[in-house]
């Protein structure tokens, strides 16, 4: 894994992991904002549901396992995935590609525990809250979604990854999954569910995790008055092989992966001239909502020599990758064509 | 006694020891006010999450405020020296530093 940082840990997974189409949890991303949660005690772990309720419920890890499993195999990025690519360059994680995977989680929908509880007719946007201990005055972690989303059928409460327990990283012993939505939508080490009449103020979610409603000049200042906050993905490829300044035979394999958060990936393509012309790749069988496509493309060079291979996802809204991110201050949502550059040899 | 067995504690230890180790080598490059800036950053965070940044001084100077609001003990005789520091070692045309990586990186 590739660290970027180890206090707060954030790991990133190598490219060469985008081949599988399930991500192995040691391989999947890593995303801390805080110090993870140090001590607690399984059997007195509670998650708390309050707020615009009927009924406030506390619930153990044994009343979540007992209730109804669902499963959602689903593509979880964060949202300052690319961030690195950004210019000019913006603070943060400087993530390149591998702030992404493809797991899938297992537990109680959201939905059946809010119904449990006895939804309010006040009750609008649903808050998350984790047990990351936070630093000096740094403010919580703590997040919200709207009602609608907390009421899909797909939005759970995690207590399992690709069939087993949550590790300490991924969120254990609970952590909201989100799909379709950005990374930091899915609270880990979730203890507290609050629903409310409003979207939670915190800085988690304004300023931070929200893109300008107009096109910014990149550099320029953006008015957080005149910004909205990020929920699903964009439309998104990366090339995973070969990769950047790699140098290959005149036969190349190029392979990638690519999602569209609540969309569905209808093609992607190649192109080899600087996008004058582009040939479509071959998408792999396996496929899933919320899931990205893994795809495939065998180019035969023409001569030795340097190269830029490029890849363009489109999906099923007709949404199609831009030459260039939208640049915004926090490097969010960055979706540009991907590029490599390789060296062909004879 | 957490509930994380024992064989997940000790995978999860081995990381977190192979990741410090890592990054722990990885300090602040030289400077007039470099212990000020390392004592006051890492207390919280560590140094690999400052080194990667490619900023203007303007956004240094933003960064730096904003970890003081959040609880950074920076002297406030110290704040200019602070963003002088950060521009002039971390600019927008330094080239990245080397990736830090741990465990196998598998081959195709």
């Amino acid at each position: 894994m590739i660290v970027r940082s180890a206090r707060f840990l954030d790991l990133e997974m190598p490219q060469s992991y985008f081949g599988s189409w399930l991500t192995s949890v040691p391989h999947f991303f890593v995303r801390n904002h805080m110090h993870e949660p140090s001590t607690w005690e399984a059997a007195e772990w509670r998650l708390n549901i309050g707020g615009e309720v009927q009924n406030q419920l506390s619930l153990s890890l044994v009343d979540l396992g007992k209730m109804a499993p669902h499963t959602v195999t689903n593509t979880l990025e964060c949202a300052g995935n690319g961030r690195a690519f950004q210019i000019p360059k913006v603070p943060g994680v400087q993530w390149q590609r591998g702030a992404v995977g493809t797991a899938r989680f297992q537990g109680a929908r959201l939905r059946d525990l809010l119904l449990r509880a006895g939804l309010k007719s006040g009750g609008k946007h649903v808050t998350f809250r984790g047990l990351d201990e936070v630093p000096g005055k740094v403010p919580p972690f703590v997040r919200s979604v709207p009602i609608e989303k907390a009421m899909h059928e797909d939005t759970l409460i995690a207590l399992r990854m690709n069939g087993a327990p949550l590790t300490r990283h991924h969120g254990y012993p609970a952590r909201a999954l989100v799909p379709g939505w950005i990374g930091a939508a899915s609270c880990k080490w979730l203890t507290e569910i609050q629903v409310s009449d409003k979207e939670y103020e915190g800085n988690f979610m304004k300023p931070g995790y929200r893109m300008p409603n107009e096109i910014i000049v990149p550099g320029g200042e953006v008015n957080p008055e005149n910004t909205h906050s990020i929920t699903s993905l964009g439309v998104k490829s990366v090339i995973a092989q070969p990769t950047d300044n790699s140098s290959s035979s005149r036969e190349v394999t190029i392979r990638g992966a690519a999602w569209a958060g609540e969309a569905n990936i209808t093609r992607v393509d190649i192109s080899i001239d600087s996008g004058r012309s582009w040939r479509p790749a071959r998408l792999a069988a396996e496929r899933a909502r919320y899931c990205w496509r893994l795809w495939e493309y065998v180019w035969q060079a023409p001569s030795a020599g340097e190269y830029t291979i490029m890849s363009r996802a489109t999906d099923d809204q007709g949404r199609t990758q831009p030459q260039t991110a939208a640049w915004n201050p926090s490097g969010y949502l960055y979706n540009a064509i991907d590029q490599v550059k390789i060296h062909v040899h004879s | 006694m957490s509930t994380l067995r024992s064989g997940r504690v000790a995978l999860l230890l081995c990381l977190n020891a192979a990741v410090v180790g890592h990054a722990q080598s990885l300090d602040l490059p030289a400077g007039r006010i470099q212990a000020k800036v390392q004592t006051a950053c890492t207390e919280c965070h560590d140094a690999s999450i400052i080194r990667q940044q490619r900023l203007s001084e303007k956004s240094w100077t933003k960064e730096v405020d904003k970890m003081i609001k959040w609880g950074a003990l920076v002297d406030p005789s110290d704040r200019a020296a602070f963003v002088e520091y950060l521009s002039a070692s971390f600019p927008p045309n330094k080239p990245p530093d080397p990736t830090v990586r741990i465990g196998r990186s598998k081959t195709r």
